[in-house]
């Protein structure tokens, strides 16, 4: 009896390490010897035939064959378990670098994408942001701004004209009178406006005969050109990087006094002079000035009582210079390769 | 404006090379545009003797020259030229020359034989050919006999000087002469100008006022009016000097009258104009107005017609001249002059712009007269132009200037306080140092309470207030010694409006959702349309003209975005961009009446347009997929969703450039809010646009109206739903929104929504048919649902669909 046991155990050992290949193999052992009419209990359903003194031996024998079978069993399992998963791990392996499924976006204009930064750099130092019209009076182009008409600095922008009194703006300057209009007299003001204007220049790689400012001003109690350079500054050097070099230089505009070009350092050739700055290593980026006391007073401000700095830049100019972008014409071209890289 | 360097030499020393002078005066705001070299790439050529000429060995046509260029040892040099022989003198070019037509000279072998430089032509040296002798121009250029060798060739070309070039701001009129930046560079290098002195023999006994006469008849535009008489002059060349100077200045030579006006109006910054005496009818000139229709003869022998505007100068007859702008042809100065009356005046400058840009004449004159002359001046001019004259033997002068000045210019006056500059210009600046620049400007500068009082030199017209002070003081002081401040204040909260937030953010959503951002210019032709196809009396033809275009291509502002997006979109397709998903947002005009009486409506439209593949080309897409109607509505839809434009309805209608069966109108009650479509096939035609592409058109103002902006949630079922399917057969023409208008009137309270999921025609669906699936939800807020209400909902839902549209089941 105990030859028999010791026999099946034996067996079952063997069978269990070798002739185990797969799950079902296992099962089918487990079935054949530990199974309800398996071998083993088999046996122990017989030990009822044995004496009484032989019964506890044997069911002893057994039930320690019986457990040592379905620890080797568990532990089969386990194996084969892991190494079932290997082998699908490994027959699942697809090809990683076919492109993925998107859902692709579209793009942003460049000169949005300026536009979109310039309003934020300016809108976080406590800048709103005005309109007007794009078609304007001459009054506000020209006139308020202290720009009468034949003035000679009223050649510096050759504009499309409607009518005697209406034409397509030629700057985002208009909007500063009508802003001052639309404020308390003195009351203090922090705005940009940033819009499409109009001038009759040939289409060419630097000219346009529409293209995109953005015009600033500020109007409070005791505002100097020191806070139009800080501004300034402040800026470009968030626009075009810590490292620039900012330089004002004395300018003339009929609407600011002191009147100042504003240039930074060449982001081409870092200063050193190349192509793009013609050698001088500056690049003229920005016009501003103090507001001329006539534009203030133009508009129902008191130049007595407080005073003012504006700009304006154009919106192409800075993408150009962010972007690399050699010809202005490819804004307007609209080539979706072009757009594409945005 | 621009002037040689060594013309200010004449009243200045200075020691800045022209490089860093045009640096000072660029930073003072006196901008230098250019700094002209006329010796560029002549460092190493110099002037050398032909000592020997040989035949070369090997060649006809070259020889072997030995030059002494005034070293230890003769230089070989071969040549090809034709033109030398020993004992000239030429120009050499010498090893590592870089010539100023590119060509750079090394040591070489010509034909085998040693050469080391190169004798030059005049064409080599970048010469003036048109000022040369016939024989000059070819072949090496021959320099005079005496002169020295072993030097600079520059030197002895006259091409030493050096030009700057300035691009002056409007506003500084008075540095529009050599005085005037004279001046500027006195202050800026620290060094005083010696200014000629100007005198005048009046050697004629007769009184100038004897001979000619001068009336201002329009005070208005002509301030002042000087002048002078010379006799026994002689018409003839001017000295090589002048000559250089007006070169350098940009002026062609002409003759000694000429010269010296233009010389003088360099100089001082005062226009001048020369009449031959005995071609002025009355001896008389007048500053009058012209007269409408009269014949004005310009010195460029055309004709104009009077405006009537204009301020001309006539004799007792007619018109002599435009005042400022150019003279007249008969009283112009020839060789046969002998008597010249001599013209200082000064204008109003509008008035001279008017008619400069009127007749497109633009002078050195008329530029000046724009910007403002010193109107104190003109009679220093006509003496230094009777000095110069006489100084050259070519004339005498008659006793007395004739100065017609009706009202004398007052001085003008300026206060300031050195608290208001520094506060204007955020500095520190000692009141003691602000006299200090001011004075060196020719300010006159005197104490008065708390701060001073200025009197403004008479050629600064520009400075009338304490801001134009304080620009004064500032570009002196030096814009680089402001420090950066920040402007302080009240607190001001940095934003932009709706409609600009909704602007931008409409930008990201279509661009989110594949749509690429295009900008467009606002205008366009009566051709564009034509090509969209818009009857003659149609809105959008009301375009408003430009009454100054640019070009034939656009003379109108835009009334429709959508044909600036097709523009763009058959420039993108003829580059083979064929799979396009574009959109613009930008303003269109409609004017209230033409022609424009008031501003126009400016109407922010949201353009776009879609054609070709639907996916990107890939491994994993349906490449054959074609963008049809529904992507376009699509991308409206889900822009609505997004800009939370709810509930509208939907329905076929007719919009301009829209193929008018495949239209869909999203509107809000009877207003549209949405226009999407197939582009017109007339308009594509038109366009020569071959692809089917879809557009959709809506306004900003409108969409903003309609917006909810608030969400508030709705709570999450607490009981579980329903769905049922209906699958069914219908006529084709039946629209889905009247089944699915059908379905939610008979649905019952119990239903929450329908979503379709299958349209089928084709096979095994019968003719004029088509089959439609829906799915519908049922659920409650209190239970859950059991199944035999939602079949009783579901039969009520059939019966209506059967009824209303014959439908029949599916299975």
């Amino acid at each position: 009896m105990e030859k028999q046991i010791e026999e099946l155990r034996s067996n079952a050992i063997a069978a269990i390490d070798k002739a185990a290949k797969s799950l079902n193999d296992l099962n089918d052992i487990r079935v054949k010897y530990l199974g309800k009419k398996g071998e083993l209990t088999s046996i122990l359903r017989g030990m009822g035939k044995l004496s009484a003194e032989d019964r506890p031996r044997i069911g002893q024998i057994v039930n320690k064959a019986r457990q040592e079978l379905e620890d080797l069993i568990a532990e089969k399992n386990e194996q084969l378990k892991q190494e079932e998963l290997e082998t699908r791990l490994i027959n699942e392996r697809i090809d990683v670098t076919l492109p993925g499924r998107t859902n692709p976006h579209g793009h942003i204009h460049p000169l949005t994408l300026t536009l979109l930064q310039i309003k934020e750099i300016f809108m976080r130092m406590g800048f709103s942001v005005e309109e007007g019209p794009e078609i304007e009076k001459d009054y506000y182009n020209f006139e308020a701004l202290n720009l009468p008409k034949d003035h000679p600095a009223r050649d510096m922008q050759d504009s499309f004209y409607i009518t005697e009194d209406i034409l397509m703006r030629s700057q985002t300057s208009p909007v500063q009178a009508r802003t001052m209009e639309a404020h308390e007299p003195n009351s203090p003001i922090r705005m940009i406006a940033p819009g499409r204007v109009y001038r009759r220049d040939d289409y060419d790689a630097t000219h346009s005969p529409m293209f995109t400012q953005v015009e600033g001003m500020v109007i409070d109690k005791g505002i100097s050109l020191a806070d139009l350079k800080g501004t300034l500054e402040t800026f470009l050097k968030q626009t075009f990087g810590p490292k620039v070099k900012v330089r004002f230089r004395p300018s003339f505009f009929p609407f600011t006094e002191p009147s100042a070009e504003v240039d930074i350092s060449c982001v081409m050739c870092k200063g050193k002079g190349c192509r793009v700055c013609k050698g001088t290593g500056w690049l003229e980026i920005l016009g501003s000035g103090m507001i001329h006391p006539n534009v203030l007073k133009m508009s129902g401000y008191d130049p007595e009582q407080v005073s003012g700095f504006a700009f304006g830049m154009g919106v192409e100019r800075i993408a150009m210079l962010v972007y690399g972008i050699d010809d202005l014409r490819l804004f307007y071209d609209n080539d979706l390769r072009f757009l594409k890289q945005f | 404006m621009q002037v040689s360097i060594k013309w200010l030499h004449d009243y200045i020393d200075f020691n800045e090379s022209a490089e860093e002078l045009a640096d000072k005066l660029t930073m003072a705001g006196i901008p230098v545009e250019n700094v002209i070299r006329a010796d560029e790439g002549l460092d190493k050529v110099v002037t050398g003797r032909i000592e020997s000429i040989v035949p070369h060995p090997d060649s006809d046509h070259m020889v072997i020259t030995q030059m002494n260029v005034g070293l230890a040892e003769n230089v070989q040099i071969v040549t090809g030229a034709q033109n030398v022989r020993e004992g000239q003198i030429v120009p050499v070019a010498m090893i590592g020359a870089n010539l100023p037509n590119g060509m750079k000279i090394s040591k070489g072998k010509l034909r085998g034989v040693a050469s080391n430089g190169m004798l030059c032509s005049a064409q080599e040296l970048k010469l003036d050919l048109t000022k040369l002798p016939e024989e000059q121009k070819t072949g090496i250029y021959i320099l005079p006999e005496d002169t020295a060798i072993g030097i600079p060739a520059k030197e002895v070309l006259g091409l030493d000087d050096v030009v700057l070039e300035f691009e002056l701001t409007a506003n500084r009129g008075d540095c529009f002469s050599v005085w005037g930046l004279v001046r500027e560079v006195a202050v800026l290098t620290g060094n005083t100008p010696k200014w000629p002195e100007i005198k005048v023999d009046e050697n004629e006994p007769e009184n100038t006022s004897d001979m000619v006469s001068v009336n201002i008849e329009a005070p208005e535009l002509c301030y002042r009016f000087s002048s002078r008489v010379l006799k026994n002059v002689k018409i003839g060349p001017s000295p090589e000097w002048m000559q250089q100077r007006l070169e350098g200045a940009g002026i062609r030579a002409i003759n000694n009258v000429v010269d010296v006006t233009n010389f003088v109006m360099v100089e001082l910054g005062q226009p001048m104009h020369a009449y031959d005496y005995d071609q002025v009818a009355g001896h008389t000139l007048i500053a009058r107005k012209a007269v409408a229709g009269e014949n004005l003869h310009t010195l460029d022998d055309s004709s104009r017609l009077a405006k009537g505007e204009e301020l001309v100068i006539a004799d007792s007859e007619k018109p002599a001249g435009l005042a400022g702008v150019m003279g007249g042809l008969e009283s112009e100065v020839t060789e046969n002059t002998t008597t010249v009356i001599l013209e200082a005046a000064a204008f109003n400058g509008p008035s001279i712009r008017r008619t400069s840009r009127s007749c497109g004449l633009h002078s050195e004159a008329s530029g000046r007269f724009e910007r403002g002359v010193d109107v104190t001046e003109t009679q220093r001019a006509l003496n230094r132009a009777a000095q110069l004259l006489q100084e050259m033997g070519a004339c005498t002068v008659t006793k007395g200037i004739v100065d017609v000045y009706p009202e004398p210019k007052q001085p003008v006056s300026v206060y300031f306080t050195a608290e208001q500059i520094n506060n204007r210009l955020g500095t520190d600046i000692p009141a003691e140092k602000m006299v200090e620049i001011l004075e060196s400007l020719c300010f006159g500068v005197t104490a008065e309470g708390e701060g001073y009082r200025v009197s403004v030199p008479s050629w600064r017209n520009d400075v009338t207030f304490m801001e134009d002070l304080s620009e004064e003081i500032a570009r002196i002081y030096g814009f680089d010694n402001i420090h950066a401040g920040k402007p302080q204040g009240c607190m001001v909260q940095g934003r932009q409006s709706e409609r600009q937030e909704f602007i931008d953010m409409s930008r990201l959503c279509l661009s989110y959702m594949g749509m690429s951002e295009e900008l467009s210019f606002s205008f366009t032709s009566p051709d564009m349309l034509d090509k969209m196809n818009l009857p003659a009396d149609h809105e959008l033809r009301k375009a408003i003209p430009i009454m100054n275009p640019l070009t034939d291509e656009y003379p109108l502002v835009r009334t429709s975005l959508i044909a600036s997006v097709l523009e763009n979109a058959v420039r993108n397709i003829s580059r083979k961009n064929e799979d396009l998903k574009l959109f613009d947002i930008a303003p269109v005009f409609y004017p209230k009446q033409l022609p424009l009486t008031e501003l126009p409506i400016e109407s922010v439209k949201i353009a776009g347009l879609m054609c070709g593949r639907r996916y990107p080309l890939g491994w994993n897409n349906d490449n054959n997929a074609q963008i049809d109607f529904y992507d376009a509505k699509g991308i409206v839809e889900e822009y609505l969703d997004k800009i939370t434009v709810n509930r509208y309805t939907v329905e076929a209608g007719e919009h301009y450039a829209m193929h008018p069966g495949k239209t869909a109108l999203f509107k809000k009650g009877k207003e549209v809010i949405a226009a999407v479509g197939e582009l017109h096939p007339k308009i594509a035609e038109n366009m020569g646009i071959t692809k089917k592409c879809y557009i959709f058109d809506m306004d900003v103002d409108v969409l903003m109206k309609y917006m909810s902006k608030k969400i508030t949630i709705e709570q999450l079922p607490k009981f579980p739903g329903i769905t049922r399917d209906l699958a069914m057969l219908v006529d084709a023409n039946v629209t889905e929104a009247e089944i699915e208008r059908v379905i939610s009137k008979n649905a019952g309270n119990l239903f929450k929504g329908v979503t379709l999921f299958d349209v089928y025609t084709g096979k095994q669906v019968e003719e004029g048919k088509k089959s439609i699936a829906f799915t519908m939800q049922f659920q409650s807020n209190e239970r859950t649902l059991t199944d035999k209400e939602v079949d009783e909902a579901f039969q009520n839902i059939l019966a209506a669909v059967q009824k209303e549209f014959n439908a029949e089941l599916r299975g």
